[in-house]
Parts: structure tokens; C-alpha cells; sequence
């Protein structure tokens, strides 16, 4: 157990910089102890290196594939086709959802198509994505947009019409215009929702995105895993696995996580697991 | 005779934030006889729930010990019942699963444990809230299940920590009343912790009054029985102790 | 106005007679859309069939029995994978909730093996076991599993204090602690976790069946997107999108609130 000097002797910049030093590394020593164990069991066991690779193949790869600069060309390639999908995605998703959650029987109306649609997204829509765009960019593009999308606009539909009309009231009764509401009662009363379905969205994206890359391209995480298994370079399949998940690890927790507990808890709304 | 001594009883902890040991509970010595009604309160730190979280079982004591019928105590059991501030009915049960679970525990059969569970939903006049889930009880509704699942275990000792804290005013007015009544039915051995000074001088008949971890004195209230507030509020034997001990309280 | 009033009002009455409704009458105006986008020639039929073709193809499909099978080989892997992920997640989850250190060790592993993603395991996996169930399974319980175990883990940590401690006041031993309080109390959470689980697992398995593919719905979809037909892809998204809204909506949601409601444990 950590223990800290009495709090009599340490300002509070420092006992809390110490703190979040301390749950970093109790969030990474475990995952580092896996490291290690990886490093002892491989060679132990004389494991075959087309059946696991070893850490320091591994280092290895990573090391080559950052100097010619093909990691990094995998890693911006998927990053973009993500960012830029999420981005329309949102941009799109949440005025459509804003509009269609204030009248309650549009909403009532909409919500079933909407919520199948965000129900089929994500991989389901990679065949028709690829014979509508071809292989390449906008297939995948096509399909992390489709997953963003319908989630968030069931999403922030959903966020919208269960704002209590009492709030829409006061709001008028204070003067507030159509506009002002809007940016005073309606967004921010869906936002935890809005945010919360940009995560699952996110999530779906994320996979599709990493499937997709395996089947429709020539650039990108997905494919970089998928090529390296025709030629039984282990040592690149896991170097691309443990990309993805710490490039997720970081965007769900570093980003997502914290901006759906900021907007959530600080406003005691919708508890969610 | 049944009865539960703490002797020379000690707890202390490690905070971490102070850098050093903290001592809640400094040698305390206490001795309840069988059918007491004993009262613990204090001022708020003074360690009382921690003794009885102690004698419960759920948290260990570093020091002295706890002797139940002269057998040190091991971790909680069915003969320390206890009563929580926050009910801790399970919620997935009915009421009358609820109070069965302790005779369940002890592997009664169905028909027999409804029947007890039954016989004390009655004492508690809960009857016809049988068959309900907690979370469709009042508070006051949830905390007579919650006595009356401890009491139908039959315990040794009943341990209240402040079970009365969280229900409106009145309604504890009307449970202190219960208490007393199902008390006086079925005499069980009560230790309760309450901040509350006039409820611990209206169920008891000892108060023990703590301070900063330690028994700073011990009050013996001979009130008659049946207690009822509306001629407890103007006695003055009443008014007398309550004061006596509320200066213990503050002054300490 | 008036008449927009009414028949909604009338909508309305109808729906809250017949909740089935209000799920069906929605994707009337869809449909029609699709008949006059369709129609309309906009987009060429090789690229955007109508409703009719695909019901034909619909047909044709079950007829001939491809579609049941396929169906029944999709379902049967998503359901063997989801009972295994189940077995093995909710005691892993009741066991890690239970011990603060095992919560402290495995909590981050859990976290990055689950941000790896089941699809990124596909390449291993094949050089491993090769294009075949194995392999197939593997993923689809993968999958499955951590949101289980996660959820599980969460829903154990949200069981009250007092209820674990009521319990053994009572005189039930620890074992059985876990049986009458924790299980139950982290019950809603753990369909939490399941209903999750599913829908990445039919995720992956439509992804899975599509790169190993031998039969399935994915397969079946992928197969005539390399054949150029657009039906039997249209066909698939239209069954997936049902069965998964009528399980999701209409059987695990329900669950899930009745639980969490019943019990007065979830506030949402």
C-alpha cells in the first residue's frame, strides 16, 4: 500500500500529480508483468517462432517498420479513415437527432427505424459497402460513417425526447428564444447521451473499421495484420495487435471515458455500467 | 446466563493520509446481560459503530477481546444479529423471504420457515406485506422487515447500528415505540447506536456514553415500561436523564 | 393540422392497444421510399434492387433451403460461443469482483485484451487452426467474454456493502453469500454484459464468416458481393437487422429492466 507523507508537509498539486502517477502505474505494472512473462515463456518452452513470436522479434519489427515508415503510414491510414468517418458521422447524427427528438411524436415515430439501423451497424454493412464504393477508401469510409451515424442519431433522439418538458418550460418562461434552448436546454440535457452513444459508435467503427481494413485495402492496421499471416510473420501480426489495442485503450480511455464521466456524473444524470 | 463482555477492547488503523496510526476504540470494557437493552451513543467519531461492527464480526479488533457466553467471537454469525441503517433487505426477495433467509441459512424447510417468517411478519404488523419486494415498502415498512428478519434468527444479541437514522421523524417515533413493544414480547439482548440521545434514553435501560474511543460513563434509566412518548415528552425523570446524558454528549 | 392531429391521436391509441404496432408502422414510410427511390431508377438495379426482389430472392432462398441452413449455421455458432462465453465469464467475473488484488492485477489486462479487438486475433488464429470452426469459435467467444467478465465484475462491485454483511449476520457461510447475494444482486449487470456481448458477437461472427467463410450469413452476403449480386446482401442485412432487433428489443431488454426495475437496483 503507497503511503503518502502526512498532508501537514505536501501541497495539494503534489499529493494529487502523485496519486495519478500511483494509478498510472497500477494500471500499467500488470500489463507490464505480462511483458515479462511473455519474455521468460517463449524461449522457456522453445516456442516456434511461426507460432509466437518473441518479444525482442517483436521490438525487432516494430523497430524496422517505424524507420522505413510503414507503421507509421498503417497507423495514420486507419487513424484517418476513423477520424474522418466519426467526424461526418457526428456532424450529421447529432443536429439530424436534435431535430427529430423535439417533437414527441416524431420521435416515438422515428425511434424504432432508427434504433434498427444503429442496431445493423457497423460489419453487417462491409458487402454492399464494397460493391456500392469498390475496394479502398470509401467503402471504409462508408462504413465507419454508417456505424457513427445511426448510433448517435438514435443516440441524441433518444437524449432529446427524454428531456423533461418541465425544463423546455422554464427555459421559455425565462425568456429563452428557439435558438437559446437549443443551446441551453436541449444540447446539454443530451449530452450524456450524445456522448455515450459517440462511445458505442466509436466501438462498433473501431471493429468494422480493423475488418474492413482486411478485406477491402492495401493500407491500414487491418491490412498490416492481414498480409503479415500470408507470409507467417508472427512477429508483425502481434506488433499490429498490441497496436490496435493500445491506440483503443487510448482513444476509449484516455478520451471517451473521461468526457462521458465529465458529462454524466458531474451532472448526477443517467447512471450507465 | 447468556451474556457478551468486551474487555480492554482496542482498534486502531493506518491512514494513509495522515501518515500514522489513528486509535478509534481505546480499551473499552463492557459487560451486557442477558435481556438488556443497552444504548451506545457519542459524539460522531466517538467509535461506537466501530465497536459494534467489531462485535458483529465484520471488521477485526486490534486489541483486548470480545467474549460471547465466554467463546471468543469469530468473524459475524447468527448469534450477533444485526439491524443496518441502510436496511440491507435483499432486494430480489419478498418480505417473507426476506425474514426466512436466516432459518433458510440454517436449512429449515419451506413450509416450516414461512410459517416462522410469518409468525414474526405478524409481530411486526407486516402481514399483509408478505409477498412484496422491499423496494415497494416505505423506509419505515423496510427497517420493522429488517428487525424482524434479524429477530426471527433468534440471536443472542441484537446489534442496532443508528437503524433509525434514515426514516423521517415521525416514523421513527413510531419504530422506537414498536422496538420497545417487540422488546418487551420477546426480551431479546439489545445493544443500539444511536447519536440520537432522547432515543437512547427512551429504549434503554443502560446508556453507555462514549468519548473519543473510550466509555466515558454509564447512565441506568429505570423508566417504567411501557414506553410511550406521549407521556415520556413531559416526565421528568425522562427530561432529567436525557439532560444528564445529552451533558455528557457535548461536553465531551 | 387538424387531420395530422387526429390520425396521430389515433396512432397513438391504436399503439398503446397494440405495442407490436408502433415497432412495425414506422418502416412503412421506409419501405415505401425504397419502392419509389427503386422505381425511380435513380441508382441501377444492379445497385439498389427493390423490395420485391429481395422478398423473391427471399423465397427462392428458403425454398431451396440455403437460407435455413446458412441461418442455422450462423445462429448455431453464435449461440455455442455465447454459452461458453457465458460459462466461462460470469464465474472468471464473480471471482475477480469478489478479490480487490485479482480486481487490481487482471482489471487492466482485461481492459487492453478487449481493445485488441476479436477481429485483430483473426490472423493469429488462422495460421494456428487454420479456415475452421476453431478458429470461428474462438473469436466469437472472445468476443463474448469480455463484456461478461467486465460487466460481471462491475455488477459484483455495486452490490451494497450491508447486503454481503446482512447475509453472514444471518449465518450464511461465504460460499453461500456468493450464491444468494452477490449472483443475484450483480444479475443486472451481467445481462448488461450479455446483451453487449452479442452484439459485438454477431459482429464478428458476420466479419468471421465472411474471411474464413464457408457457410453463413456473412458468407452468403460476401459470396454474392464477389458474384455481383446485391439481393442476397440486401437479403442478410434485412435478416440480421430483425433477428438481432427482436432478440435485443424484445427479449434481453425486457430482461434487463425487469431485473433492474423489479429489484429497485438501476436507476435508468
Amino acid at each position: 500500500m503507497l503511503v503518502v507523507p502526512s498532508q501537514k508537509q505536501q501541497p495539494q498539486w503534489l499529493t494529487r500529480r502523485l496519486a495519478s502517477l500511483a494509478g498510472t502505474a497500477m494500471f500499467v505494472a500488470p500489463l507490464a508483468a505480462l511483458v515479462l512473462l511473455w519474455a521468460i515463456v517463449v524461449p522457456l518452452f522453445g516456442i516456434n517462432a511461426r507460432i509466437f513470436p518473441s518479444v525482442s522479434a517483436v521490438a525487432g519489427a516494430a523497430m524496422d517498420s517505424i524507420r522505413d515508415g510503414s507503421l507509421i503510414q498503417h497507423i495514420s491510414a486507419s487513424l484517418l479513415r476513423v477520424g474522418l468517418g466519426t467526424l461526418i458521422g457526428i456532424v450529421t447524427a447529432v443536429p439530424l437527432g436534435i431535430a427529430m427528438g423535439v417533437s414527441p411524436a416524431v420521435s416515438t415515430f422515428l425511434t424504432p427505424l432508427f434504433r434498427f439501423f444503429s442496431v445493423l451497424a457497423g460489419i453487417a454493412w462491409i458487402p454492399i459497402a464494397t460493391l456500392w464504393f469498390g475496394y479502398g477508401f470509401g467503402a471504409i469510409i462508408f462504413v465507419i460513417f454508417n456505424a457513427v451515424f445511426f448510433v448517435v442519431a438514435y443516440n441524441t433522439l433518444l437524449g432529446v425526447s427524454t428531456i423533461p418538458y418541465a425544463l423546455r418550460n422554464a427555459a421559455a418562461s425565462l425568456g429563452a428564444g428557439r435558438w437559446a434552448v437549443l443551446t441551453e436546454v436541449l444540447l446539454p440535457g443530451a449530452l450524456p447521451n450524445i456522448v455515450t452513444g459517440i462511445r458505442t459508435g466509436l466501438g462498433f467503427a473501431w471493429r468494422g473499421l480493423i475488418a474492413a481494413e482486411m478485406i477491402a485495402t492495401n493500407v491500414g492496421l487491418g491490412y498490416m495484420l492481414f498480409v503479415a499471416r500470408d507470409f507467417y510473420r508472427t512477429e508483425v501480426i502481434v506488433l499490429g495487435m498490441i497496436v490496435i489495442g493500445a491506440l483503443w485503450l487510448l482513444i476509449d480511455r484516455l478520451l471517451l471515458v473521461p468526457l462521458e464521466r465529465s458529462t454524466i456524473e458531474r451532472w448526477g444524470m443517467v447512471r450507465r455500467a | 446466563m447468556k451474556t457478551l463482555t468486551l474487555r480492554n477492547l482496542a482498534k486502531t488503523y493506518f491512514d494513509p493520509y495522515a501518515g500514522a496510526h489513528v486509535n478509534a476504540v481505546h480499551d473499552v470494557s463492557l459487560e451486557v446481560e442477558q435481556g438488556e437493552f443497552v444504548s451506545m451513543v457519542g459524539p460522531s467519531g466517538c467509535g461506537k459503530t466501530t465497536i459494534l461492527n467489531m462485535i458483529a464480526g465484520f471488521i477485526p479488533y486490534s486489541g483486548g477481546e470480545i467474549l460471547l457466553n465466554g467463546k471468543a467471537i469469530d468473524g459475524p454469525g447468527p448469534e450477533r444479529g444485526v439491524v443496518f441503517q441502510s436496511f440491507a433487505l435483499f432486494p430480489w426477495k419478498t418480505v417473507l423471504d426476506n425474514v426466512g433467509f436466516g432459518p433458510k441459512m440454517r436449512g429449515v424447510p419451506k413450509a416450516e420457515r414461512d410459517k416462522i417468517a410469518y409468525e414474526y411478519l405478524a409481530l411486526a404488523g407486516l402481514s399483509h406485506a408478505a409477498n412484496r419486494y422491499p423496494n415497494e415498502l416505505s423506509g419505515g415498512m423496510q427497517q420493522r422487515v429488517g428487525v424482524v428478519r434479524a429477530l426471527a434468527n433468534h440471536p443472542d444479541v441484537l446489534l442496532m447500528d443508528e437503524p433509525f437514522a434514515s426514516v423521517d421523524a415521525q416514523t421513527r417515533m413510531t419504530l422506537q415505540e414498536e422496538l420497545t413493544r417487540i422488546w418487551q414480547e420477546r426480551r431479546p439482548t439489545v445493544i443500539f447506536v444511536t447519536h440520537d440521545v432522547p432515543e437512547a434514553v427512551f429504549l434503554a435501560n443502560r446508556v453507555v456514553v462514549l468519548s473519543k474511543g473510550r466509555v466515558l460513563d454509564q447512565v441506568e434509566v429505570d423508566l417504567p415500561r411501557p414506553r410511550v412518548w406521549d407521556d415520556l415528552i413531559e416526565d421528568d425523570n425522562f427530561k432529567r436523564l436525557s439532560s444528564q446524558v445529552l451533558h455528557m454528549v457535548r461536553s465531551a | 393540422m387538424n387531420i395530422l392531429l387526429r390520425s396521430w391521436s389515433a396512432y397513438t391509441r391504436i399503439t398503446l392497444r397494440w405495442p407490436g404496432l408502433a415497432a412495425i408502422v414506422p418502416f412503412i414510410p421506409v419501405i415505401a421510399l425504397w419502392v419509389a427511390v427503386t422505381e425511380s431508377g435513380i441508382f441501377p438495379r444492379a445497385f439498389l434492387p427493390g423490395p420485391v426482389e429481395v422478398s423473391k430472392a427471399f423465397f427462392t432462398l428458403t425454398y431451396k433451403g440455403i437460407l435455413p441452413d446458412y441461418l442455422q449455421d450462423s445462429l448455431l455458432r453464435l449461440i455455442t460461443g455465447a454459452a461458453v462465453g457465458m460459462t466461462l465469464g460470469i464465474p472468471l467475473g464473480i471471482l475477480i469482483g469478489t478479490s480487490k488484488w485479482a480486481r487490481r492485477i487482471t482489471w487492466p489486462i482485461l481492459l487492453f485484451f478487449q481493445a485488441i479487438g476479436d477481429i485483430a486475433w483473426l490472423p493469429i488464429l488462422l495460421i494456428w487452426f487454420g479456415f475452421g470452426l476453431t478458429t470461428m469459435t474462438f473469436v466469437i467467444v472472445y468476443t463474448v467474454l469480455f463484456p461478461v467478465v467486465l460487466n460481471t465484475v462491475l455488477g459484483v462491485e455495486s452490490v451494497p456493502l450491508d447486503l454481503a454483511r446482512a447475509a453472514r449476520s444471518l449465518g450464511a457461510s461465504r460460499a453461500r453469500v456468493l450464491w444468494e447475494v452477490t449472483l443475484p444482486g450483480a444479475l443486472p449487470n451481467i445481462i448488461t454484459g450479455l446483451r453487449n456481448g452479442l452484439g459485438y458477437g454477431w459482429r464478428a461472427l458476420i466479419a468471421v464468416e465472411i474471411i474464413v467463410g464457408t457457410s453463413g450469413i456473412g458468407f452468403m452476403m460476401f459470396d454474392a458481393r464477389r458474384a455481383g449480386s446485391v439481393v442476397e446482401i440486401l437479403l442478410g442485412m434485412i435478416i440480421l437487422g430483425l433477428l438481432w432487433y427482436i432478440v435485443d428489443a424484445w427479449i434481453l431488454a425486457p430482461i434487463e429492466r425487469a431485473t433492474g426495475q423489479r429489484w429497485g437496483l438501476v436507476t435508468s
